[in-house]
């Protein structure tokens, strides 16, 4: 008989076929697909975070539980659907304009998806008037705005003033990425910064949670 | 070049940042100049006239490979920034100068007309190119490094091609380079980086590094001494020692590192004939909240610290310093710290 912790450290340690059959075995078993998430992929994602804060991981052990992790959610997303079961938060997340850097997002999201957020992905090269645009549209908690160049930091600042200057107050605004720092951050006015891919989880939650 | 001209620019205590941007921007018709290959050269000159130093770097633009390469391919123009191979190419790739590249060539050239300025080429390393030409790198790289070959994994065979029709491009370029006159050529290999490579799995073993960096740089390398021109390695990853000291290995002239290494303790994995060079923490210096007194107290203190070991070293940048709309003062100003503090 399969057991949620065996998922759990299918995902944890990057095993996309065992992660794959251990889900189908458990839905097989009876347990709800929710279940499935929150007691099997979500504590493998926050295992693999936080020896990834502890640096006892680095990115791509954080890739290859991810990708377990998705391929998962693939089976589940449907049966999540049909029960009408939706996540908590929405998050809406992109590189900001003039950047084609994508390493960084994709991992924030995964690490998201993983905590259970609804995720719209707005890929690269995002302008600042479609992350408003998609923010209103699915009523997103927060606004998550990635850049590696330091020439792009500038379109983090015109995001951020876009949001605001949308009147989505109950929006909050999180920064990351390479040359990304706290008193840019500040500077900016945005309201969080994370230094990496698991502590994003941590301030997302935070950030969604004061709204 | 002879190996002690480093060596002595080094002794001479030579500081400059790579600020060909900088300066270019200055321009008020700089996306005009990057195709005319003369006045691109006259820029370069410029620049290191502006920085006092005989090092004609060019402008670092690492997305003229991906371009070249996809054009061989047919990709249209509007699609190359994005485009990444879904499928290892099946045909090797036909080598044309682009626009862009044609002017580097051709400002190369201008370079060498000068006196006293030492022209150097410049390009992406192999690794580093690979990582834009597929959408997810990292995973494949790991899952080579568990043992998994291209027979058994599409997508280790994939970046495996990658590197293979990459790295004849560079290989390319660089000689279109070299004839046109460089002494020196800056390769760049910022993604061969901890984030790329586990140091987990690179603990049991660096094979994989070896296979998709090092081993491809060798080949360049091999191409660079054959002709007689000297390799400047650039790498402004996070890094750890082992990675160091394979670069170390190379046998270049200069090596670059990013901040987060401390090069003087860098100077003890590098050999004394390869001067190190850098690594103020420039991609911050359009951040208000690093002043011009932390800068000169970092260069102050990386002078020192790099003095007692005695390696040689010339101060300068992590990375090439870009010019940020808005913020040209205030990176200028912190540029101009560390040229001007006293020695």
């Amino acid at each position: 008989m399969s057991t949620l912790s065996e998922l759990s450290k299918a995902v944890e340690t990057g095993k996309r076929n065992d992660a794959k059959q251990l889900t189908q075995a458990l839905l097989e078993q009876g347990l709800k697909p929710l279940e499935v998430v929150e007691q099997g992929l979500v504590p493998g994602m926050s295992a693999i975070g936080e020896k990834f804060k502890n640096n006892e991981v680095f990115v791509p052990e954080m890739l290859i539980a991810a990708r377990a992790m998705k391929e998962c959610m693939a089976i589940l997303e449907p049966l999540l659907a049909d029960a009408g079961i939706k996540p908590k938060y929405t998050a809406v997340i992109g590189t900001v304009q003039g950047d084609l850097h994508d390493i960084g997002k994709n991992l924030v999201a995964m690490m998201l998806k993983g905590a259970n957020f609804g995720i719209v992905d707005l890929g690269t090269n995002v302008p600042p008037e479609k992350f408003v645009d998609s923010a209103r549209e699915h009523g997103a908690r927060l606004v998550c705005l990635s850049a590696l160049l330091t020439t792009t930091m500038p379109a983090m600042k015109t995001t951020v003033q876009a949001v605001r200057d949308a009147g989505l107050s109950s929006v909050k605004i999180m920064v990351g990425g390479a040359p990304v720092t706290q008193d840019f951050c500040n500077e900016i006015g945005a309201d969080g910064y994370s230094q990496d891919a698991a502590s994003a989880v941590d301030l997302a939650l935070q950030l969604a949670e004061a709204c | 070049m002879d190996r002690s001209f480093y060596l002595d620019l080094a002794a001479a205590g030579l500081r400059m940042p790579i600020g060909t941007h900088l300066v270019l921007h200055e321009h008020a018709d700089h996306g005009e100049i990057v195709l005319d290959g003369n006045r691109l050269g006259d820029v370069v000159a410029e620049t290191a006239d502006r920085f006092n130093t005989p090092l004609a770097v060019p402008l670092m633009d690492l997305k003229l490979e991906k371009e070249a390469l996809l054009n061989s391919y047919g990709i249209p123009e509007a699609d190359i920034e994005s485009f990444h191979f879904e499928e290892p190419p099946a045909a090797d790739p036909a080598f044309n100068l682009t626009p862009r590249m044609r002017a580097t060539c051709d400002a190369i050239s201008q370079v060498a007309k000068k006196p006293g300025l030492v022209p150097m080429g410049m390009g992406i390393g192999p690794f580093s190119l690979m990582t834009k030409l597929v959408s997810d790198p990292i995973t494949p790289v790991f899952l080579a490094g568990t043992g998994l070959t291209a027979e058994d994994e599409p997508e280790v065979a994939l970046i495996e091609r990658a590197i293979e029709v990459g790295t004849k491009i560079i290989l390319d370029y660089f000689t279109a380079q070299i004839d046109a006159g460089a002494q020196a050529m800056i390769v760049c290999e910022p993604a061969a980086n901890l984030v790329y490579f586990s140091p987990n799995q690179l603990e049991n073993s660096f094979e994989i590094f070896d296979r998709y960096v090092t081993g491809p740089m060798r080949r360049v390398k091999a191409l660079l001494d054959a002709r007689g021109v000297d390799l400047v390695f650039h790498d402004c990853g996070e890094l750890t020692d082992s990675m160091v000291e394979r670069f170390a290995s190379l046998d270049a002239a200069m090596i670059s590192f990013g901040c987060s290494r401390q090069l003087w303790e860098d100077a003890a994995l590098v050999p004394k004939s390869t001067v190190l060079y850098g690594n103020l923490p420039t991609k911050n210096f359009l951040s208000s909240q690093l002043t011009v007194t932390e800068v000169e107290r970092l260069a102050k203190n990386l002078l020192e610290n790099m003095r007692a070991t005695g390696h040689p070293f010339i101060l300068g940048s992590e990375c090439d310093v870009l010019s940020v709309p808005g913020s040209e003062r205030e990176i200028l100003a912190k540029v101009d710290a560390f040229m001007n503090l006293s020695r």
